[in-house]
Order: structure tokens, then sequence, then C-alpha cells
């Protein structure tokens, strides 16, 4: 216990106290008041921007399952000390400051960027697609930037699974699409629905990509924090949006610590 | 056909079927495609984005070192980064060494709460640290943003630690504790020599988690603590120049280089499983 203090003590005054303070500033102004939450959860501008925060979560999360999936079960087939090769190009990205990526999506996607220049190479000069500072870039980004958080899962759950049920499977004449949709893919699924989760709840609280490779319209709600604080000045109106955040992430949390039976960290005791 | 039938040895696991793979190195590409874009980029001789550059010159690394606020911007990250580093160095083995070897009541929950800064939304902890600390009057100041970056960081490093300590033998702890050596004097030669490795990776990605930390900084810092992903950040959203590329390539190559002895400090781990 007395190792754990320093660090508990830490927590209580650099992490509970400012939570606190959130809450209060988001029911106290001159005086308690709910008209903060009521904004929040009755406004156009709130409503549309936790409904968009929602989807883009939803719509990542799956492209990120869609993309993580092969790169997981190629990592499961190799042997392990090329497990260990292949699996840099997973965690270099994960180890790459998100600065770093958002710049060189707006270089890769932008008017004319190199994906534009390639269309317009291809199919002429009006062959360009709209990709930055919209939908479509924040999905690209975000997708990017949450593949690591779900290959790792993913294969945790692969590798668990014993080899010999896929030569049992083979043996009995199974094919090899019918193998992994009967054996392989369904004993994956715990480790589908954690990275899943684990995927919508980083994306609810993206502060970075939606701002730089989104529009006006993909403001979502870490973004609306931020233009409480510095454009309008709203601290009350910033916590509430926070609280808010807070509690939808935290019925996402709880779900997912309910699929990895309470260990939420992959802690075992 | 064949493909799917490459079992080197009994038990072994079987070969990725060819288009599992072809799908896998499409995705790969798209991973390290910021990268291989960024790279050659940093390389151009002009104030003007050119991919690939037309010849190669070190103009842009020039512009980085010597013009604007870049450098200042860098040093006040390395300060942030380091002291970060060693508070949480020391914050998480500890609170790891607590969890792993300690029994207390209510373990389990006092050990989510010191791992939730983890799923915690950053901008929910950013915003209560911007108006704590303009209570206190912590705003701006570089102390502010170690106190941030050590509660964003600390987490991860407990996970590290918490993971190295379970290949540590309880044994030889109790061993030393046997022959007359107290608690803090078990810990210092004998726990700690063990873990090496870990406390190694620790700091590492301590020091990363600290040095790209972007949105805990934004809201604590002012323009005389402004860290290089704060100002980096201000820099893509104004007016995106091409010193950036020469920014980003090197902070590939600090990812490069700690990716890298980290995943080779933490393969010496997985051997005691």
């Amino acid at each position: 216990m007395i190792f754990v203090a320093p660090f508990f003590l830490f927590m209580g005054a650099v992490f509970l106290l400012p939570l606190a303070f959130i809450f209060y500033t988001s029911v106290v102004a001159d005086a308690f008041t709910l008209d903060y939450y009521i904004k929040a959860f009755t406004g156009a501008l709130y409503l549309r921007v936790a409904w968009t925060t929602f989807e883009i979560s939803v719509v990542s999360a799956l492209t990120t399952l869609v993309l993580s999936y092969p790169v997981a079960y190629h990592l499961s087939r190799q042997p392990p000390k090329r497990r260990v090769l292949w699996a840099l190009f997973v965690l270099l990205p994960f180890y790459t400051s998100i600065l770093v990526k958002s710049f060189a999506f707006t270089v890769i996607l932008g008017h004319n960027g190199i994906v534009n220049d390639i269309l317009r190479f291809m199919f002429g000069p009006e062959a360009g697609i709209k990709m930055l500072f919209n939908r479509t870039g924040v999905v690209i980004g975000l997708t990017h930037y949450l593949i690591p958080f779900m290959v790792f899962p993913i294969l945790a759950s692969l590798l668990a699974q014993d080899p010999v049920l896929h030569r049992a499977a083979e043996v009995m004449g199974a094919k090899p699409w019918r193998i992994f949709w009967r054996v392989t893919f369904p004993l994956s699924l715990p480790g589908v629905i954690a990275g899943t989760l684990l995927c919508v709840i980083l994306s609810f609280g993206m502060f970075i990509t939606p701002a730089l490779l989104g529009g006006r319209k993909d403001m979502m709600m870490a973004n609306l924090v931020d233009f409480h604080i510095k454009e309008t000045l709203n601290w009350n109106m910033a916590s509430a949006v926070a609280i808010v955040l807070l509690l939808l992430s935290s019925v996402f949390i709880l779900l997912l610590a309910q699929v990895r039976g309470g260990q939420l960290f992959g802690e075992r005791h | 056909m064949a493909q799917n039938v490459r079992e080197s040895s009994v038990g072994g696991r079987p070969g990725a079927p060819l288009a599992a793979a072809v799908s896998a190195w499409v995705i790969y590409l798209f991973l390290i495609m910021p990268s291989l874009v960024v790279i050659p980029m940093s390389f151009g001789d002009k104030d003007e984005f050119m991919f690939p550059p037309e010849s190669l010159s070190f103009y842009l690394y020039g512009q980085y070192f010597f013009e604007s606020t870049w450098m200042a911007t860098t040093l006040q990250s390395f300060e942030v980064a380091i002291l970060t580093t060693f508070l949480s160095l020391l914050f998480g083995v500890t609170a790891a060494y607590g969890v792993v070897r300690g029994n207390f009541p209510g373990k389990r929950f006092v050990t989510l709460f010191l791992l939730s800064p983890i799923l915690v939304p950053v901008i929910v902890v950013a915003l209560g640290l911007y108006l704590y600390f303009s209570t206190l009057g912590l705003s701006g100041t570089t102390f502010g943003l170690v106190l941030g970056h050590t509660v964003h960081a600390t987490p991860f490093v407990i996970v590290i630690a918490m993971a190295g300590l379970r290949h540590v033998d309880p044994n030889l702890e109790a061993a030393a504790r046997l022959m007359g050596a107290s608690h803090v004097l078990t810990l210092r030669k004998v726990t700690l020599p063990l873990l090496k490795p870990t406390l190694i990776a620790g700091s590492l990605f301590a020091f990363l988690i600290s040095f790209d930390e972007v949105v805990i900084a934004y809201f604590v810092s002012n323009t005389t603590t402004e860290t290089l992903p704060v100002k980096m950040y201000s820099a893509i959203q104004w007016e995106i120049s091409p010193v950036l590329a020469a920014i980003s390539t090197l902070l590939i190559v600090l990812s490069l280089v700690i990716c890298v002895s980290g995943t080779a400090l933490q393969k010496d781990d997985e051997k005691g499983e």
C-alpha cells in the first residue's frame, strides 16, 4: 500500500481535483444551474456535434476493423521471429506523432496532393476527389491512427487458438474459406469486440484529427470544448460538454470492462 | 491453391493464404505511407511542396534549426519530457510494485483508478488542468506542463512495469528479506536491477508520450512555454510550411529508434512466459 500511495495522492491532486473543477464549472455559473446541461442535450449545435462524434467514431472503428483483420491474421500466421519484423509496420505508426501523420495526410489527400495527382494523371483533369477538410479526411486519418489498437487485441485472440483445431477441420475435409468462417473467425470474436470498443472509446475524445483533417461540419465533441474555451470563452459550456463526453465514453469503457472480464488493461491479479 | 498447406512441423501454425497476405501488404503500405511521403519531401530545396523533390538539399533542416522559434520549442519539449520521464518512472514503478507485490483492501479498484487516465479522453484531462491551473496560477508554467504530462504518462509506465515485475521471481525478494534486507534495500538491490530492461522501455515510452503530447500542452502552455507539438499544430492549422516535413522526418527517426529498442527490450520479457 505504501508503494501505491505516492501516485495515488498525486492522482488525487492532479487528476481527480481537476475533474471536480470541470464538474463544478459545469453546474455553477453565479449560482447553481443546470442550464448548460439543458443546452448540451437540446441545443441544435450540441446534438449535431454529439451525433457527428458518434457517427465518425463508429464508421472509423468499423473501417479500422476491416483493415486490421487481414493484418492481424497475416501476423498470426508468421513464425515468431518474422512476426516481430512485420509487427514493426504496425508499431512504427503507433509510435509516430499524430501531428506528423496529420501533416502527411494533408499533403497526401489535399487538392493538389499525391492521390489527386495520380487520379488526374490516370483519368484526366476532372478526376480529383475532395478528401481533405471533410468527413473522408477525418475517417482516413482516424483509421490510420486506430489500426494498431485493433490489430493487437485481434492478434492476441488469433494466437490463443490451438493450431490443432485448424488441422482437425482440415483433416475432416473443410475448405480453407469454411475453416476461416466456422473456426478461426468465431474464436477471434473476443479480440474483435474488445478492439472495436477500444477504437470507439479512443475516437470519442479525438481532437487533433478532426481539427486538422476535417471541415467545419466535422467538429467533434473535443473540438467543441476547445471552441468554447478559446473562442467563446464560455468555460461553463465547455465543462458541460466535457462531462457529457466523459459519461458517453464511460458507457463504452464499462462495456469494454465487461468484455474483458473486468480486466480493463490486461492486469492479472 | 496450395498456399494454405505450408505447415512446417507437427502442431505448427498454418501459413497465411496468398489473398490474406496481399491485402495485409497493402495495409502495411498504408500504415507507413505518411513516412514514405514526408521523408523524401524533407530534402526539398524550396519553400513549396514538392513530391518527389526535384533536387536534394538540407535547406528545410536549416530552416528548422536556425529560423523562427522551432529550436526553442524543441528544447522546451525536451525539458518537459525529461522531467516527465523522471517523475512518471518514480511514480509508476513504485505504484506497480505496490500493486503486483502488495495486498490491500480495494486493490482492484485502486489499480483501475491509477490506470484510468489511459481511457479518459485527453481533452477532458486537458480542460480539467486548464481550469485547475488557472485557479492555482500554474497556467503557462513548465511545472504545470510536467504535472499534466506525468498524469498522462505514468499509467502507461505502470502497465509496462507491472508486466516486467511478473517476470521477476518473488522468491529472490523473499530471500533478500529473509537475510535481513529492508523493503527499500530489497527494492534497490534486487528488484530494480532485475527490472532494468523494463525500466529502460518504460522511460523511453514515457519520454515519447510527453515529447509528442499535444492536447494537454495546447491547453496548459502559453506562448513562452509552447512545446514543439503545439507549434506544429498551429503551423499545420494556419500556414502549412514545408519545414514541417523536416521536423516530421526527425520525429519519425526518434519514433523509429524508440520503437525498435522498445521492441527489442520487450522480446527479452517474453522469454519468461
